[in-house]
C-alpha cells in the first residue's frame, strides 16, 4: 500500500533528456526511499495466542516463539469473545483444552495446537488437514520404550495398560518394538475399580511399565496408587511426562519448549507462505527427565540423562538407517 | 522373568501401610493435573538412609529396618516369587532353602522344621510369626505346620533369623526366629484362582479376593489344602498303608485403612478348619482301634495401629486373639488282663473270657492366646536408632487329657535395640529382652550385642554375641494328663469316666520317671562371625552371606515324653560350632542360588549320673540331635525363557539324619501367558527322590522316587 502511494505521488515524467535524466534519478531516490520506508514500517503478521489459563507457561511459549518468529510478527493474546472477530490470523492454542474453545467457538480459524497430546492433535488435523495442526506434547512412544531400555539394557518386555478406547493407540508401538528387540503387551482397564488388579498383572509381565498420557488411567487420582504398587514390586515406570517423573515416575523423554517453539515458528512460517498448516509432526530434540531418588531407592544405577537421550536418537537413527 | 530381577535382587523391602502411606504423603497431587504434581523424596519421606534402600533388609531381627550391613546377624531373605518359581507344594519345605534348617517328618507324617538340630519331637526351640503374631504353640510346645493359617499365594516373604533371637523376640526365640510376612492387600487387589494336583493325594486350591483404593485394602482368601500323606508305614517288619494325610480349609481376611497420612490400621482374620490324619498304627496310645485322627479349628482376630509423629518417630500398637481348638478322639480295645490293674484294690480282676475293653477316650484340647504389643522406633540421627518395646502374652489351655481342666501361663516383657554408628565404618547395637514368665516363675534376661564393620558400603564383617533362654512349656512344666475312658460296656463299666493317670503308667516304666518334677530354662550362648558382601559385577549381582557360629547349650531339657515314659529334664549339655554359606547371583532372566551349612555338635549328659544307666544316658543325648544334620545345603536355578516359559531346577540334601541322607532334586517347567484381561500360568513339578530310604521315620515311606504335579492358575 505503501509502495503504491508513493507512485502515484510521482506524478507524469518531463519530456527532455536533462529531465529524463533527472526524473530517472529523481524516480530512483523515491522509490530507495519508498523501499526504506517499506522495510522500517513494514506492517507485522499477527498471530493471537489463546493461552492455557497458567499465566506463566502462557508468557513462557509466547516468549519462545517471539525469539523464534522476530518483529515481523506479533503474538497477542486472544479472549475468547475476540475469537468470532478472526478472519485470516491464525491462532496459537496453548493445552487442548484452549484448542478445542478456539475451534468450537469460531471453526474457521486456522489453528495450530500445542501442549496437546498426538492422538488429540492428530484427529483434528486428519479433520481439517491444512487448517489444524500442530506439536504434540507427548513423546513418541517408541522413544518413551527405548528410553526404558537405555536405563535397562536387558528389558525386552514393556506393560501398558489401556481402556478399551485407548487400547488402538498402542498398536503402532506393538508393531515397532520388535524391531528394536523389545515387545510389549496392553493390559486392559476396563473399570476404575479393576486398575489395580491390572496394574498387578501387568507388573508380573513387563520389565518396566510404560506410562503413556492416557489420563483415564494416568492422572492426579490415580498415580499415587500406581506409583506405589509398582514400588513395592520394584518396578519402574517410564513416563509419561515430566511432572509424573516428578512425582515419582523414574524417567520420562520429553519435548523441550524452546524444541516445540522452533518447530511452531517454522509452521507459522510456512503458512504465512501457503496459507495452510503443515501435517502435526514431532519436533527433532528430545530431552530426558530423571528422578534420582527413585532411581536410588530401586537401586537403579541411571545413566546421565544426556547420556540417555543420545542412545535412544544413536537406535533411532540406526533403525531410520537401515530402513 | 524379569529383567529387573538384578535390580530387583538386592531390594527386599515391605513397605508397611503406614510407610506406603508416607511415601506419597507430599505427593499431594493437585486436582489441576498431573503438571502440578509434587515431587517425592522416598528416602526422607520413609525415613530411609540410602544405604538402607539399596541393601537388603531385614525387619525380624532387632525389629529396626536395617540393611544387612548393620544387622547384629544373619538372616535369611526367602521370598513369595521365589517360593512360588520353585514350586514348593507346602509351607514347611520352604526352609529347605535356609542354610542349616532341615526339614522331615515325625509321626503319622507331621512336618517338622528346625535350625541347628536337636530333637525331632515337638520342635520348640524356634519362635515362628506370621506377621508378628505368634504361631509357635506355648502349651505343647510344638509347632503346628500342617494347620498354619497362611496360604503361599499369600506371602510376601519370610525372614528367618538364625541364631538366637530372644533379644528381639522374647525366650522361645532360641535357635532363631521365623518372622512369615504376608502380601499386603494392595499388591494382591483382583481375582485370583490357583489349583494344584500331584502324587500321593497332593490337592491345593487357592482363591483370592480383593480390592484397593488409595486409603483402604482387603483381600480375602481361601486356600485348601490336602494330601494322602507317605505311602505307608512300618508295623512288626511289614510295610502297610498308612492314614496319615490332611484335609485342611484356610480362610484369611487381610484389610489395611489409612488415616490420614500418619497412621493407618491393619485388620487381619481368619479360620482353619480340617482334619489331620493319625494312623492308629502309629499314634494314639497302644491298643487304639481307630485312627485318632485330629479335627482343627483354629481362628485368629489381629488388629495393627501403626503411627508416627515425625519422620523420625514411629509407633505400632498391636493386639492379637487366638484359638486353637483340637478334638482328637479315638476307641481303644485292650485286652482285660491288661486293664485289671486299674481296678481299685480289693476287688476282682475282670473276666478274660468276655472281650476286650473297649472303650472312647480323647486328647482334645482347646488353647487361647491374647498377645499384646507396643513398639517404638526413635531415629534420633542416622547414627543413633533406638527401638523399644512392650509385650504381653497370655496363653490359657484347656484340656481334659492334658491338664485336667485348664492351665495357663502369662508372659511380660520389655525389649530394645540401640543401633550407634561412630563412624560410617562401624555400626554397634546392644539389645536385650527382660521377660517374666509363670511358668518358671522367675525373669530372664537375653542379650545380644554386635559390632559390624563395614567395608566400602557392599561388604560387612560381624561380631556377635548373645546369649537366650528357653523356658520349658506349660506341659511340660505343669502336666496333669490322663485318659478319662468314656462309653465303656460291660463287664468294664466300673472304669467308666475313671482318670488314669500317666504320672501312674510311666511310674512303670523303666527308666526313673521325672514326672512332676520342676524344670529349668535351656540357656544358649553363641558368638557369631559372620560376613556379607554383594558384587556388583558387569550383567550381575552376586551375593554371599557366611557364618560361623560357637554356641553353647546348657541344661537342655531332654527325654521322652509319652504315656508310658516321662523322663524330661535338664539333663544335656550341647557344644556346636560350624558354619554356613548363602549366596546368589542375578542376572537378567537367571537366578542362582546355593547354600551349604556343616554343623559339628557334641553333647554330654549333665544330669545325675547314678539316676541312669550309662547308655539311656548316651539316648538322652542322641535325643537331641535326631534333627542334627552334619552337611546340608540347597541349589537352586530360576531360567526365564522365551515365550512365557520359564523352568526351575533346585536340589535339597540333608547328610544325614538319623537314619539316612534326604536328597531331591526338583524340575518345574512353568508358562505364563499374560492377555490383555488376564493372566494364567500352568505349570508342572518333578520331585525326584534319590533315595527311598527313610531319613528321620520308618512310618513315613513313599513308594515311588518320581513324584508329579501340575499347577494351573489365573489371575484377573
Amino acid at each position: 500500500m505503501t509502495l503504491i502511494n508513493c507512485m502515484t505521488l510521482t506524478g507524469p515524467a518531463p519530456v527532455g533528456f536533462r529531465d529524463s535524466i533527472i526524473r530517472v534519478f529523481c524516480t530512483m531516490v523515491l522509490l530507495a526511499a519508498a523501499f526504506q520506508s517499506l522495510a522500517s514500517e513494514r506492517p507485522v503478521t499477527t498471530v493471537y495466542i489463546a493461552g492455557s489459563g497458567n499465566p506463566a507457561l502462557d508468557q513462557h511459549i509466547t516468549g519462545l516463539l517471539a525469539g523464534q518468529l522476530g518483529e515481523s510478527v506479533s503474538l497477542i493474546p486472544i479472549d475468547d469473545d475476540q475469537l468470532p472477530t478472526i478472519i485470516d490470523n491464525p491462532v496459537v492454542t496453548i493445552g487442548a483444552a484452549a484448542t478445542t474453545r478456539v475451534h468450537n467457538t469460531n471453526p474457521a480459524i486456522s489453528v495450530l495446537a500445542l501442549f496437546a497430546e498426538t492422538t488429540f492433535i492428530n484427529d483434528l488435523a486428519e479433520k481439517f488437514p491444512g487448517q489444524i495442526s500442530g506439536i504434540p506434547y507427548d513423546v513418541p512412544l517408541l522413544r518413551q520404550a527405548l528410553t526404558g531400555k537405555a536405563i535397562l539394557p536387558q528389558a525386552t518386555r514393556i506393560a501398558l495398560l489401556a481402556t478399551e478406547a485407548t487400547a488402538g493407540n498402542y498398536d503402532q508401538l506393538l508393531k515397532e518394538l520388535p524391531a528394536y528387540g523389545m515387545e510389549a503387551r496392553v493390559f486392559l482397564v476396563e473399570s476404575s475399580n479393576d486398575l489395580i488388579p491390572t496394574l498387578v498383572r501387568a507388573l508380573g509381565y513387563g520389565d518396566f511399565l510404560l506410562a503413556a498420557p492416557d489420563t483415564e488411567i494416568y492422572n492426579s487420582r490415580t498415580i499415587k496408587h500406581i506409583l506405589l504398587t509398582a514400588y513395592r514390586r520394584n518396578m519402574i515406570v517410564i513416563g509419561p511426562t515430566q511432572a509424573y517423573v516428578k512425582a515419582g515416575s523414574l524417567a520420562s523423554s520429553y519435548t523441550p519448549f524452546p524444541a516445540m517453539a522452533e518447530l511452531a515458528a517454522r509452521f507459522l512460517k510456512s503458512y504465512f507462505t501457503d496459507g495452510r498448516f503443515p501435517a502435526p509432526a514431532y519436533p527433532d530434540h528430545y530431552g530426558v527427565v530423571t528422578n534420582n531418588q527413585v532411581a536410588r531407592s530401586l537401586n537403579i544405577p541411571l545413566p546421565d540423562r544426556d547420556d540417555i537421550g543420545k542412545m535412544v536418537q544413536k537406535v533411532l537413527s540406526a533403525h531410520k538407517g537401515e530402513g | 522373568m524379569s529383567a529387573l530381577r538384578y535390580w530387583k535382587s538386592v531390594r527386599f523391602q515391605t513397605l508397611s501401610p503406614l510407610g506406603v502411606g508416607c511415601l506419597f504423603a507430599a505427593a499431594s497431587v493437585a486436582p489441576a493435573g498431573a503438571d502440578q504434581l509434587s515431587p517425592v523424596d522416598p528416602y526422607a519421606i520413609l525415613g530411609l538412609t540410602q544405604e538402607q534402600m539399596e541393601l537388603p533388609e531385614v525387619l525380624t531381627t532387632t525389629r529396626l529396618r536395617q540393611s544387612k550391613l548393620r544387622v547384629p546377624g544373619t538372616t535369611t531373605i526367602i521370598t513369595g516369587d521365589m517360593i512360588r518359581k520353585l514350586g514348593i507344594m507346602n509351607l514347611v519345605e520352604v526352609f529347605r532353602l535356609v542354610p542349616g534348617m532341615v526339614v522331615s517328618e515325625v509321626g503319622s507324617n507331621n512336618p517338622v522344621t528346625t535350625y541347628h538340630g536337636t530333637v525331632h519331637y515337638e520342635q520348640r526351640r524356634l519362635q515362628v510369626q506370621i506377621d508378628g503374631r505368634t504361631a509357635y504353640r506355648a502349651g505343647l510346645s510344638d509347632m503346628d505346620w500342617i494347620a498354619m493359617p497362611v496360604a503361599l499365594e499369600n506371602i510376601e516373604r519370610i525372614e528367618i533369623s538364625r541364631g538366637p533371637n530372644s533379644a528381639a523376640d522374647g525366650i522361645n526365640a532360641f535357635l532363631g526366629s521365623i518372622n512369615i510376612i504376608t502380601r499386603s492387600p494392595q499388591d494382591t487387589a483382583g481375582l485370583e484362582a490357583y489349583a494344584a494336583a500331584g502324587s500321593r493325594g497332593h490337592l491345593r486350591t487357592f482363591t483370592s479376593a480383593g480390592g484397593a483404593s488409595a486409603d483402604a485394602s482387603w483381600r480375602l482368601s481361601y486356600e485348601k489344602r490336602k494330601s494322602s500323606g507317605a505311602d505307608r508305614q512300618t508295623v512288626e517288619d511289614q510295610n502297610p498303608p498308612s492314614h496319615d494325610g490332611h484335609d485342611i480349609n484356610n480362610v484369611n481376611y487381610d484389610s489395611t485403612l489409612r488415616v490420614g497420612d500418619r497412621h493407618s490400621m491393619t485388620i487381619r482374620a481368619g479360620v482353619v478348619d480340617g482334619v489331620d490324619e493319625e494312623d492308629h498304627l502309629t499314634s494314639g496310645l497302644a491298643g487304639s482301634a481307630t485312627n485318632p485322627d485330629i479335627m482343627i479349628r483354629d481362628y485368629y482376630l489381629q488388629a495393627r495401629f501403626e503411627g508416627t509423629t515425625s519422620a523420625s518417630h514411629f509407633y505400632h500398637i498391636q493386639a492379637s486373639y487366638q484359638q486353637q481348638r483340637r478334638t482328637q478322639e479315638w476307641t481303644i480295645s485292650i485286652p482285660a488282663s491288661a486293664v485289671s490293674d486299674l481296678l481299685p484294690p480289693g476287688l476282682p480282676p475282670f473276666p478274660t473270657d468276655q472281650g476286650p475293653l473297649v472303650a472312647d477316650i480323647n486328647a482334645n484340647s482347646r488353647e487361647v492366646r491374647q498377645e499384646f504389643e507396643f513398639q517404638d522406633t526413635l531415629l534420633f540421627s542416622p547414627d543413633l536408632k533406638l527401638v523399644s518395646g512392650l509385650a504381653y502374652r497370655r496363653d490359657s489351655f484347656e484340656s481334659e487329657t492334658y491338664f485336667n481342666g485348664r492351665e495357663g501361663n502369662y508372659q511380660s516383657r520389655v525389649f530394645g535395640n540401640l543401633e550407634y554408628s561412630p563412624a560410617h565404618w562401624l555400626t554397634l547395637n546392644a539389645g536385650a529382652n527382660w521377660e517374666t514368665t509363670t511358668t518358671t516363675r522367675s525373669g530372664h534376661f537375653s542379650p545380644r550385642v554386635a559390632s559390624n564393620f563395614i567395608i566400602n558400603d557392599n561388604h560387612a564383617l560381624r561380631l556377635v554375641f548373645s546369649k537366650a533362654v528357653r523356658t520349658p512349656s506349660v506341659f511340660e512344666q505343669s502336666p496333669d494328663w490322663s485318659y478319662r475312658p468314656k462309653n465303656i460296656p460291660a463287664p468294664f463299666t466300673i472304669l467308666e469316666g475313671q482318670r488314669v493317670l500317666v504320672a501312674d503308667m510311666a511310674a512303670d516304666s523303666r527308666r526313673p520317671t521325672t514326672y512332676g518334677q520342676n524344670l529349668d530354662e535351656e540357656r544358649i550362648t553363641s558368638r557369631e562371625i559372620s560376613y556379607f558382601g554383594q558384587f556388583h559385577l558387569n550383567q550381575a549381582l552376586l551375593k554371599m552371606e557366611v557364618r560361623y557360629f560357637h554356641d553353647d547349650l546348657r541344661d537342655m531339657v531332654s527325654g521322652i515324653i509319652s504315656e508310658d515314659e516321662w523322663t524330661i529334664d535338664n539333663n544335656v549339655a550341647l557344644d556346636q560350632q560350624g558354619f554356613e554359606i548363602e549366596t546368589s547371583l542375578d542376572f537378567s532372566g537367571t537366578t542362582l542360588r546355593a547354600t551349604y551349612a556343616y554343623l559339628d555338635q557334641d553333647g554330654r549328659y549333665t544330669g545325675d549320673p547314678d539316676s541312669l544307666e550309662l547308655r539311656d544316658q548316651n539316648y538322652f543325648v542322641e535325643l537331641l540331635s535326631r534333627l542334627s544334620v552334619q552337611h546340608s545345603g540347597s541349589l537352586s536355578w530360576i531360567q526365564d525363557l522365551p515365550r512365557g516359559f520359564s523352568t526351575a531346577t533346585s536340589f535339597y540334601w540333608d547328610d544325614e539324619f538319623s537314619k539316612s541322607a534326604f536328597k531331591r532334586a526338583d524340575l518345574r517347567i512353568a508358562r505364563r501367558v499374560d492377555m490383555s484381561n488376564y493372566s494364567y500360568e500352568i505349570a508342572f513339578t518333578l520331585q525326584h527322590y534319590l533315595s527311598l530310604e527313610p531319613w528321620t521315620s520308618d512310618d513315613n515311606i513313599i513308594d515311588h522316587e518320581n513324584q508329579f504335579f501340575v499347577e494351573a492358575g489365573i489371575r484377573f
